[in-house]
């Protein structure tokens, strides 16, 4: 396959090979059957990881095999790249392609180096206005790049897309696209390839803006087209009260992902703007944004051309607890003739929709505190008893405002079935207060309550991994962290699952058993991702480090060490390999 | 609903409270700008009022039960921490930790806030 092919196909097709088994190597084979520099977005056939969720399918996994339960004991680190000013940590998910992998740092920094031995081959650090960065709460990591037609690119916290030549790091272009010196925000998430265009998603949720996603021509930086998640069609502008839709907040500020079948960009949505509301039980005709706030907390289908409505769900209609959709990942599979894809809210529910409308097939419950809901209605998607937040103060909110789940990925593994994801066990107090959003000079956070996280009723706060069937959710085996892992999974076709703990411990556990099988000290938490891939003949483990993230912040208080003297500007790509 | 009359007078109030310079007529003085030294009395209590809105706007995101209890941030109830090394603290921020505030809230605001945590009961935890 040559980079002049079309993504679509590419992509078709590499789907169509992991259906059928065929993209599954033998252990160590170092192929290019990705073809480097591409604009395919295909699945790691040939031991590449091109884009973010490892597929367009989400699926965060490797069909290599050299590595595998049986051998992982022999498992060592190959070598360690440090980006420096690692602040709030390595965050990023490395990309590698021919032999090449890139990633990101904090402030957008961007390597390249040989994925065979760490050595750097270019860097790039771009200038970023450093008066706004130093004004930014969600900031200043950068969780990730995409790569095709021959670029590298790359969001940046001060609003810019920039494309740099995959081979020399040299910037081939650099679009503003968000006022943040206004807005304050910009981007931290990975932009997402397709076709001929880089898909990225601004910052927003609790910021009051409209939440913007972009489509950029590749070749040239341009501008396509841009969806405002926030009253973004005449339909959802009848959904928010009065003129809040124009502080409503929104946003896509993660990855998501593509089906070439229906040239549908699959996206998540943030919450809306303030984060708590003190209509309560009245707030579809009064409060601070009476009605549902489409298309906040959603699942949006746009496509990918000309960026326009496909179809939507909103997960939480008017989400009053900052459970928002932003997670990035859109697991598709296909079962019983239905082509599938699977979403997991940060509520702690999972939803599974058919691909050709956002329809629902299913919803099932990941994280065990959850009443915010009394429930969600597996077959409609609706939820059943919304605990509304009136004026004044709550007590047991659960989960708490880090989620039942939060950002970063789980994985699914073809081979055994089993959709692997960390569910996040906390709840916590709050007092709702009459907020007024601050827009001049400069936007800020607008929250609408003050909040304590605590430990659930009768229990400890905790994490734990599961691995499930992604469309019943029935539990084959489970494991508990005495503090939810933050980092993404990563499953293999070796029979294993790595979970990147917030202690400093990468751990690996059969995938089929949930039996630990290997574990390598770190030395620092993990906050980022992890990825697998093939070069000069050997199969490789690549993961972020460092700590710090907004959510990992709430583990002093919380958990006491190592947490409180963990070191929050501190970060490295680790790199293993069998010995 | 957030009707256009509640907004006009919620931005004349947050206008009065945060800028004026000298009392308004809208009942709500300022605070005073010629001292730097904590506000007392009725003006203090009105600006930790100020402050509380303020706070529970932007700021409780990271110090959790209103600056009560450590969470994101640290604790702010019964900080022996003086108002000088507090302005400076929003003012330019911590990095990597806390944004810096001085380009987006003026000084009044920050004072309210000065003023809201000086208002705080420092409770055990």
């Amino acid at each position: 396959m040559t980079r002049q092919r079309g993504a679509v196909y590419l992509a078709g097709l590499a789907m169509m090979m992991l259906a059928t088994g065929a993209c599954t190597t033998t252990s160590g084979s170092s192929t290019s059957s990705t073809s480097s520099g591409s604009a395919s977005m295909m699945d790691p056939a040939g031991g590449d990881w091109t884009t973010y969720h490892g597929s367009y399918r989400s699926w965060h996994y490797s069909p290599l095999t050299e590595i595998n339960s049986d051998n992982v004991k022999k498992l060592k680190v190959a070598w360690v790249h440090h980006p420096g000013r690692s602040t709030r940590g390595l965050q990023s998910m490395p990309l590698v392609a021919d032999g090449v992998l890139y990633y990101t740092g904090s402030y957008s920094r961007v390597w390249a180096l040989d994925a065979a031995t760490g050595k750097p081959l270019w860097s790039y650090f771009p200038k970023l206005n450093e008066d706004l960065v130093a004004a930014q709460t969600h900031s200043p990591y950068t969780r990730g790049i995409a790569l095709g037609m021959g670029k590298v690119y790359v969001g940046t916290v001060d609003g810019r897309l920039i494309a740099l030549d995959m081979k020399t790091g040299q910037p081939a272009w650099d679009t503003k696209l968000v006022n943040s010196e206004k807005l304050t925000v910009g981007f931290t998430g990975a932009p997402l390839f397709v076709k001929d265009k880089v898909i990225i998603g601004s910052q927003g949720g609790e910021w009051p803006g409209r939440g913007p996603i972009f489509g950029v021509d590749a070749a040239s930086g341009r501008k396509v087209w841009e969806f405002l998640t926030v009253a973004g069609t005449d339909e959802a502008m009848k959904t928010w009260g009065g003129e809040s839709w124009k502080t409503g907040g929104g946003g896509g500020w993660m990855a998501g992902a593509y089906d070439p079948e229906t040239n549908a960009v699959w996206w998540g949505t943030g919450n809306p703007a303030p984060l708590y509301d003190w209509a309560g039980a009245e707030w579809k005709t009064t409060g601070p944004r009476p009605g549902d706030n489409l298309y906040t907390t959603s699942i949006i289908g746009l496509d990918a051309d000309t960026g326009k409505l496909k179809f939507y769900h909103q997960e939480l209609p008017h989400d009053a607890w900052d459970f928002d959709s932003a997670v990035g990942e859109f697991v598709m599979l296909d079962r019983d003739g239905k082509k599938l894809v699977v979403h997991p809210n940060k509520g702690g529910h999972v939803f599974v929709y058919d691909r050709k409308d956002a329809s629902v097939v299913n919803v099932w419950q990941l994280a065990k505190n959850i009443n915010f809901v009394k429930g969600v209605d597996p077959k409609t998607g609706a939820l059943i008893g919304r605990r509304d937040l009136a004026l004044g103060k709550h007590t047991n909110l659960c989960p708490a405002i880090a989620g039942g789940m939060s950002w970063n990925s789980g994985a699914y593994s073809p081979k055994t079935g089993l959709y692997y994801k960390i569910g996040q066990e906390w709840c916590m107090d709050l007092e709702v207060i009459k907020t007024t959003p601050v827009l001049e000079p400069q936007a800020q956070l607008d929250l609408g309550a003050n909040f304590t996280l605590r430990d659930p009723e009768g229990g400890k706060a905790h994490g734990h991994l599961s691995g499930r069937d992604p469309v019943t959710g029935a539990k084959k085996w489970e494991v508990m962290f005495p503090e939810p892992p933050l980092a993404s999974l990563l499953a293999t076709a070796g029979n294993l699952v790595f979970v990147p703990d917030s202690r400093g411990m990468l751990r690996a556990f059969n995938a089929e058993t949930g039996q630990e099988v290997w574990a390598h000290n770190n030395g620092i938490g993990h906050n980022g991702g992890i990825i697998s891939y093939a070069a000069k003949g050997k199969q490789y483990i690549a993961v972020a480090t460092g700590w710090g993230s907004l959510v990992g912040d709430e583990f002093g208080a919380l958990f006491g060490e190592p947490y409180k003297s963990m070191p929050k500007d501190s970060g490295a790509i680790v790199v293993f390999t069998l010995e | 609903m957030r009707d256009p009359l509640t907004v006009a007078v919620v931005l004349i109030v947050a206008i009065t409270i945060f800028d004026a310079p000298t009392p308004s007529p809208a009942q709500t003085p300022a605070p005073s700008d010629a001292k730097p030294a904590p506000a007392q009395g009725k003006t203090a209590s009105i600006d930790a009022k100020a402050g509380e809105q303020l706070f529970a706007t932007t700021c409780g995101f990271c110090h959790q039960g209103g600056g009560r209890v450590a969470g994101r941030g640290p604790k702010l109830a019964g900080t022996e921490r003086p108002d000088a090394y507090l302005l400076e603290r929003i003012r330019t921020g911590k990095q990597g930790a806390m944004p810096a505030y001085g380009g987006a809230f003026s000084e009044a605001q920050m004072r309210a806030l000065i003023a809201y945590i000086r208002s705080l009961k420092d409770e055990p935890q």
